[in-house]
Parts: structure tokens; C-alpha cells; sequence
């Protein structure tokens, strides 16, 4: 705090008993109504998944990649996976490749349907809460049906994927496309053309490309400022199909503030483009799922003992850019030493630069703008 | 392989070429400014600097002058043991494709790089937690607090590997000690014992 704000400014801290801080806490400095200072706190949630990963086997290792962000769990454990079979140089098999694609996909959509019921229920806008998360259930229910499980989904494993799909996972998720798409401009509507939502959302958190850039704030959030940044695109991965399908990098040209520029109401709607995208790619994809095995036969024998070796992992997950790094030793069991980037470990420190001239009352607004997972920043 | 594949494999192999030809020039560049600093190339189109530390922050303002949308992606630590340490730093430069990682060798009593958290503030959280992690220290850095561990883990460096997890260190979890066990043969449903029941 500076000495001549010192007066007047009360210290308040945002968590960790608030209902919409699940796992955080920010230390904000008040004079008035306006933030001055902004102070991100973490670790309320530290398991040290790093130095867990050093004592798991490669094919135990996805496990926990996927428990630091549930909700997009099948996009969570892929940098893991990519980089094991990277360092075994193990081949997957081409069915595989396209189950992989489209799961992530699902994963994605699943995360932005439990994102705005999030951020509505922040917000006290509680029919917002309950709407959308009917809608995932039918998602969640399809999850269940591939794998099992409806959160600890553990699809992806090194040299391809764990589940076939079945006839009942296909019909759910036709099923769950179905209630989604129906019901995508009803909340659309509900969340842009409130006029009260507009006058909230609009002129707050605003940031440039550059800014973005500089900060470290990728996916959805940078491509709100309509730069075309996606690893999807970008960085060609030959264990995924996108590049089977048409599809365009879903970017935003913000009616208020032009190109470059976002607020959290750009960044809003930007999600609700990429659940479009999303959905043209599965369209894309299902259809071409060719016959074959869905495991490389050899898996447990490639992956008991890996090579020495460093590779990198990345994917573009649905809040930015996940990666891990990994480092192995000659015959070792176990990683050497495993580096996990959160994209949301970037979006949760960048409050501290976009908070400060704000209200109280938009902090809730601008961090849920930028859809924060707590077990990302912490791990 | 029908002409159609065969030409776009040719087209694909010279665009990769190219994109190449970026990440070397950027390389030769920063190793005919300084000598001492080794390349080498990995797989994707990126590149790996080797640097003393006295370097990293004439590399990054670099990167940050030449490349407009330099993304900075990571900073970390890692323990190579018998006092060997590294910082890796990797940036993403989307127009050129360009994966860069830069590694610093450092020893142990002699842990410190300079911070360039000023010059990408994305940095600034990655480099306090390699401090608080590996006892790394960021001179210059302005906030060195301790980010994600509690209070009692202030300069216990928990992610080098002289840091155990197993047994040794239960005291002080303040859990309850397990009992040992018993000695093989004071167990009952040992096999010695159920072959002398059988007879």
C-alpha cells in the first residue's frame, strides 16, 4: 500500500470463505469503491502434482494431470500423454487419433457449459446456474457412458485411447448436441441482451493483444481481441485430426472497442464461438472414424521403461495453452522431472495488472471473464 | 502414393524448411552477438539456446525487439543433482512457428539469474515459484514472497530431489507413526505354521 493512499484505503480480502472464491484468495486495497491494488494469493490448493508425477509410472502420470482441471479433463491429461509417447516414440493407431479429437472437443464444450453456469451463479443470476448444467448433465451422461466415470474420465493414455466408442455413448451424445444446440441462442440471449448484463460487462477488464501477449493470457482470452492464436492450427500435431475438417479459428471483433482490443463482455461471447467451432468439428470428425484398434497392442512393454529423453507436450485446452514439460532418465520408471503450465496460472496473476481503477463490484465479473480454474494455478 | 500426395508432401517438406531457416537465423543471430552461447536444434521447429547467465536478459529484450508476438510460456527449475541445476525458459512465437527454449546451467552455493519479469510480466509468478520450489534466486525480480507453499516450507526447496517424501520426513507431517510390524516369524498365518497344523 503507498503511504499517501493509506488514510482512506481499507484492506479487503476476497476469499478464501466466499462463496465464489473456491480455492483462492486476493487481497484487495479499497478506497471507496475502487480497487487501488490488487494482490492474487495461491496455494490454498497445492497438491504438488509436479512432484507427485515424479513418483508415478508413465501410465499412471495422466491420472493426475486430468484431477488439475476436471472440468476439461480429456484436454488436461493430453500434454502428458503427448510428451510420454514423444520420449517412446510410440505410433497410434488411426482410430485412435480421431476418438482422441473429438473427446477433446466434447471436453471443451463441457468446460464452457460448466463455465457460464459458473459465472452466472457468481454473478447472483441463479436460473443462469441451473439451466445450462441441465444441459451438461446429458453431456456428463455420455462421459459416463464411454468411460465410467463422469469426471475422472482417464481416456487418453499413451498410445491411444482406453474406451471404444459404443452405440449408447454415440446416441448420448447425439443426445447432448441435440439439448445444446436448441438451447445455445435461448442463453445467448439470456447472457448478451440483458441490458443489465451489458452495462455490467461491458467497458470492464479491457486489455490489448500486446498486453495479452506480454502477460501470458492465451485461448479464448486472446483470441477475444481478434488475434488468431491456436495451437489447434498452429502447431501441427500428428496424433490429432484437425486438420480433417474445415473449420476457421473462431476470433472476435469487439463492437465497442474494435480489433485488438477485449472486455469481459467480448470475451464472453467469444466462448459461446468457440462452442460453435467445437461443435462443427465433431460434425466434422464423426463421421470419418475409420475401423481398427484403438491401443497400440505393445503399450505396457514400450512404457515401463522409457529412454532418456526431454519432450515438451502442448494443447490448446479450452482456457489457453496447457503444456508439460518433461524430462526422463535412461531406463527410469518414473519421470525425472515433470513442469506443468496451467494456462490459468497467467490469467489468475494477470488481476493484479487488470484489477486496479475497477469497482468492487466488477472484480467477480472480470475474473469470471476470464474463466479461472483454481487446481490450474495451484496444481 | 498417388502424384497429389507426393506433390503435397514436396511442398509441405520445403515449407518446413523454411520455417526452419527462422529459427536458425535466430539462433546464428544471438550466437554472433555472444560466442559462448551453444544451439541446437529440436524437433517442431524449435530451437534451444545454451547461455551462461550473464546473457538472458540481453536474449530476451532480443526476442522481445525482433519478435512482436513473443509469447512467454514458461520458466522453471530443474535439480540435475550433486549440486547441477538449470532454468529453462521456453517462448512461442506464433507468425514464425518458433518454439525457443533457453537453458541456463547453474551450481549449487552460486543460485541466482537475473529476472525478466519486467520485460514479459507473464514471467513474474513462473520465476517466484521456481524461487520458492528450488531456491533459485530472481535478482531484481520485485516480489519474491512465497507463491504456492505454506509458511513451514520457507527454504525447504521441496521439488530439488534432497527433498524426501517418504518415511523420514513423517514426524514432522504430524501424522501418527505407524506401528511396525511384526518379525515373519511371529506372524500366525505364516507358511511354516499351517504346513505344522496340517500334520
Amino acid at each position: 500500500m503507498k503511504p499517501d493512499i493509506s488514510d482512506e484505503a481499507v484492506e479487503l480480502w476476497f476469499g478464501p470463505q466466499h462463496v465464489a472464491a473456491h480455492g483462492w484468495a486476493t487481497k484487495l486495497t479499497l478506497v471507496g469503491d475502487y480497487i487501488v491494488e490488487c494482490d492474487p494469493n495461491a496455494g490454498y490448493f497445492h497438491r504438488s502434482a509436479e512432484k507427485c508425477l515424479e513418483f508415478r509410472n508413465f501410465r499412471q502420470g495422466a491420472l493426475i494431470m486430468e484431477r488439475l482441471c476436471m472440468p476439461e479433463a480429456f484436454l488436461a491429461e493430453y500434454p502428458y500423454v503427448q510428451a510420454v509417447e514423444k520420449i517412446a516414440e510410440i505410433e497410434v493407431p488411426e482410430k485412435a487419433k480421431f476418438m482422441r479429437t473429438i473427446m477433446m472437443e466434447v471436453s471443451r464444450i463441457h468446460s464452457i457449459q460448466f463455465w457460464w453456469g459458473q459465472l452466472a451463479g457468481e454473478l447472483g443470476l441463479f436460473t443462469m446456474v441451473l439451466w445450462p448444467w441441465i444441459d451438461r448433465e446429458y453431456t456428463l451422461d455420455a462421459f459416463e457412458e464411454l468411460t465410467g466415470s463422469r469426471h475422472a474420465v482417464t481416456y487418453s493414455t499413451p498410445g491411444g485411447v482406453k474406451y471404444d466408442f459404443t452405440d449408447e455413448f454415440l446416441r448420448r451424445l447425439d443426445l447432448a448436441i441435440y439439448h445444446l444446440e436448441n438451447h445455445l441462442g435461448k442463453f445467448k440471449d439470456m447472457i448478451l441482451k440483458s441490458p443489465t448484463f451489458k452495462a455490467r460487462a461491458q467497458n470492464v477488464g479491457l486489455f490489448s493483444t500486446k498486453e495479452a501477449l506480454k502477460l501470458g493470457l492465451s485461448g479464448p482470452n486472446i483470441r477475444a481481441c481478434d488475434y488468431p492464436m491456436d495451437l489447434r492450427k498452429d502447431a501441427h500435431d500428428p496424433n490429432l485430426k484437425y486438420d480433417q475438417v474445415d473449420w476457421e479459428v473462431p476470433v472476435l471483433v469487439s463492437e465497442e472497442h474494435g480489433s485488438g482490443m477485449c472486455d469481459a463482455y467480448d470475451r464472453m461471447i467469444q466462448r459461446f464461438n468457440e462452442v460453435d467451432v467445437a461443435l462443427q468439428i465433431i460434425r466434422g470428425l464423426l463421421p470419418q472414424v475409420p475401423e481398427g484398434p484403438i491401443i497400440d497392442p505393445k503399450v505396457r512393454a514400450k512404457t515401463n521403461r522409457l529412454p532418456a529423453g526431454e519432450a515438451y507436450g502442448r494443447v490448446e485446452g479450452a482456457r489457453g495453452i496447457s503444456t508439460l514439460w518433461l524430462k526422463t532418465t535412461d531406463k527410469a520408471q518414473t519421470p525425472y522431472r515433470a513442469k506443468i503450465r496451467g494456462p490459468c496460472f497467467n490469467s489468475y496473476y494477470a488481476l493484479k495488472h487488470l484489477m486496479p481503477g475497477l469497482r468492487f463490484a466488477d472484480f467477480v465479473l472480470v475474473f469470471g471473464s476470464l474463466d479461472p480454474y483454481v487446481g490450474w494455478w495451484d496444481r | 502414393m498417388s502424384i497429389w500426395e507426393r506433390w503435397l508432401f514436396w511442398r509441405m517438406s520445403i515449407l518446413t524448411e523454411v520455417l526452419h531457416v527462422a529459427a536458425a537465423t535466430f539462433a546464428r543471430e544471438v550466437i554472433n552477438k555472444f560466442p559462448d552461447v551453444e544451439s541446437k536444434p529440436l524437433n517442431d521447429n524449435g530451437v534451444e539456446l545454451i547461455t551462461p547467465r550473464t546473457h538472458i536478459r540481453d536474449i530476451v529484450n532480443m526476442i522481445d525487439e525482433r519478435f512482436d508476438d513473443a509469447f512467454p510460456e514458461l520458466v522453471f527449475g530443474v535439480d540435475l543433482e550433486e549440486g547441477n541445476f538449470e532454468v529453462i525458459y521456453i517462448f512461442w512465437m506464433r507468425s514464425s512457428s518458433l518454439l525457443l527454449q533457453i537453458r541456463i546451467p547453474l551450481q549449487e552455493n552460486d543460485l541466482w539469474v537475473d529476472t525478466v519479469s519486467d520485460i514479459f510480466p507473464g514471467f513474474e509468478w513462473h520465476e517466484r515459484e521456481t524461487h520458492e520450489m528450488f531456491g533459485i534466486d530472481f535478482k531484481g525480480h520485485q516480489d519474491l514472497r512465497l507463491l504456492l507453499l505454506p509458511d513451514e516450507l520457507e527454504g525447504q526447496y521441496p521439488l530439488r530431489k534432497s527433498f524426501k517424501t517418504d518415511r523420514s520426513r513423517l514426524e514432522e507431517s504430524g501424522l501418527t507413526v505407524p506401528k511396525p510390524k511384526p518379525s515373519p516369524s511371529a506372524r500366525p498365518d505364516d507358511k511354516p505354521a499351517k504346513e505344522a497344523d496340517s500334520e
